[in-house]
């Protein structure tokens, strides 16, 4: 959405645009990770300028209990939540999200 | 500036993390937070079964949070050192 | 030299970006920001153990959660007339009599900590273009 003044010009340099124009991702599936080592992974219905965050069908990825950067298999659903945006560390789309084979053995032999 | 880290722009440094990795490199420049440029660098990965393994890593930007030591390397003297027969325990990281 | 330089200056580049958790991220820089905040694009994910690997396409990486950013050599090259254009910029700048970002002014405005017009002109095409009479300052 782009917005316009009284005049129905474009306002100019009114703002230092963010480096992150997360409107992109409104109403989608999005990967975050937190400080601390959590991640979840939901749809994406509103943020602030702070990157607080609110997530819709929330699935948290969990961890090894011994190693809290570690994930296994489990996962569990959170639902409808607010991430504390200061504690975000990572955002990233899960469309095309994938995980894959190590890609640098070939590049190296 | 108020850093004392000018007089060694464009000299070699020796830079401990505060993962406990060392990093050798010229510094090339750093600003108020300790952020470092760092050039032609490279990691010395110390072990007690084995010599000072050398990985080199090139041009790189450290971030001033993870900086806990930045010395000036005498490059003569360091020269000097056979390497290879430097037994050490790494570091261990810094605990917040 | 200063560092957010060398950063402005590796965008379009690839880059290796090791965070504090120790997961490392190799991909294309997209653009930065004055706390080191990063957009990466055509992204691997690589875990700390340096057993698990993701592909993601593109991704916003907090700054404060950086250790180290591995560059191409080449951009360190590339950055030096952008430090002249930028020293040069400064003076101009104080010669107006604004030698200070606009720091803290722009609350309320969409961005955080707004910095002023003067900031964003700073070094640019404009600026320098339109005053070349600037003279080479002695120190």
């Amino acid at each position: 959405m782009s917005q316009q003044n009284a005049h129905g010009e474009p306002k100019e340099r009114k703002k230092k645009e963010s480096i992150l124009d997360l409107s992109k991702y409104l109403e989608k599936n999005i990967r975050v990770k937190f400080a601390g080592g959590r991640e979840a992974a939901g749809i994406l219905k509103g943020y602030d300028p702070l990157l607080n965050l609110v997530l819709d069908n929330t699935t948290e990825y969990l961890r090894d209990p011994d190693d809290p950067y570690k994930l296994n298999q489990d996962t569990r659903m959170l639902g409808l939540v607010v991430c504390r945006g200061t504690s975000v560390v990572l955002i990233c789309p899960v469309d095309g999200m994938e995980s894959i084979q190590n890609p640098f053995i070939q590049q190296e032999g | 500036m108020a850093s004392g880290l000018e007089s060694y722009v464009n000299h070699t440094v020796s830079i401990i993390t505060s993962d406990g990795r060392n990093f050798i490199g010229t510094l090339k420049g750093f600003d108020q937070t300790i952020n470092i440029i760092l050039d032609e660098s490279h990691e010395r990965v110390y072990s007690t079964t084995q010599g000072v393994e050398q990985v080199v890593l090139g041009l790189h930007i450290i971030r001033g949070d993870n900086v806990a030591i930045v010395g000036e390397l005498d490059d003569e003297m360091d020269a000097r050192l056979d390497l290879s027969a430097i037994r050490a325990d790494p570091l261990s990281s810094i605990v917040h | 030299m200063l560092p957010l330089s060398l950063l402005r200056t590796a965008q379009n580049h690839p880059m290796l970006v090791e965070l504090k958790n120790g997961e490392t991220y190799n991909g294309h820089l997209v653009s930065c920001d004055s706390w080191m905040n990063i957009n990466l694009r055509e992204v691997i994910c690589t875990s700390r153990d340096g057993d698990k690997f993701w592909r993601m396409p593109e991704c916003y990486i907090r700054g404060s959660t950086i250790k180290y950013l591995r560059i191409p050599d080449e951009v360190i090259d590339m950055v030096k007339e952008d430090v002249q254009l930028k020293s040069r910029g400064r003076g101009e700048m104080k010669g107006r009599g604004q030698s200070q970002r606009g720091r803290g002014s722009g609350r309320g405005t969409f961005g955080r900590g707004g910095r002023g017009p003067a900031a964003l002109g700073r070094g640019g095409s404009n600026q320098g273009g339109n005053k070349p009479q600037n003279k080479a300052r002695t120190k």
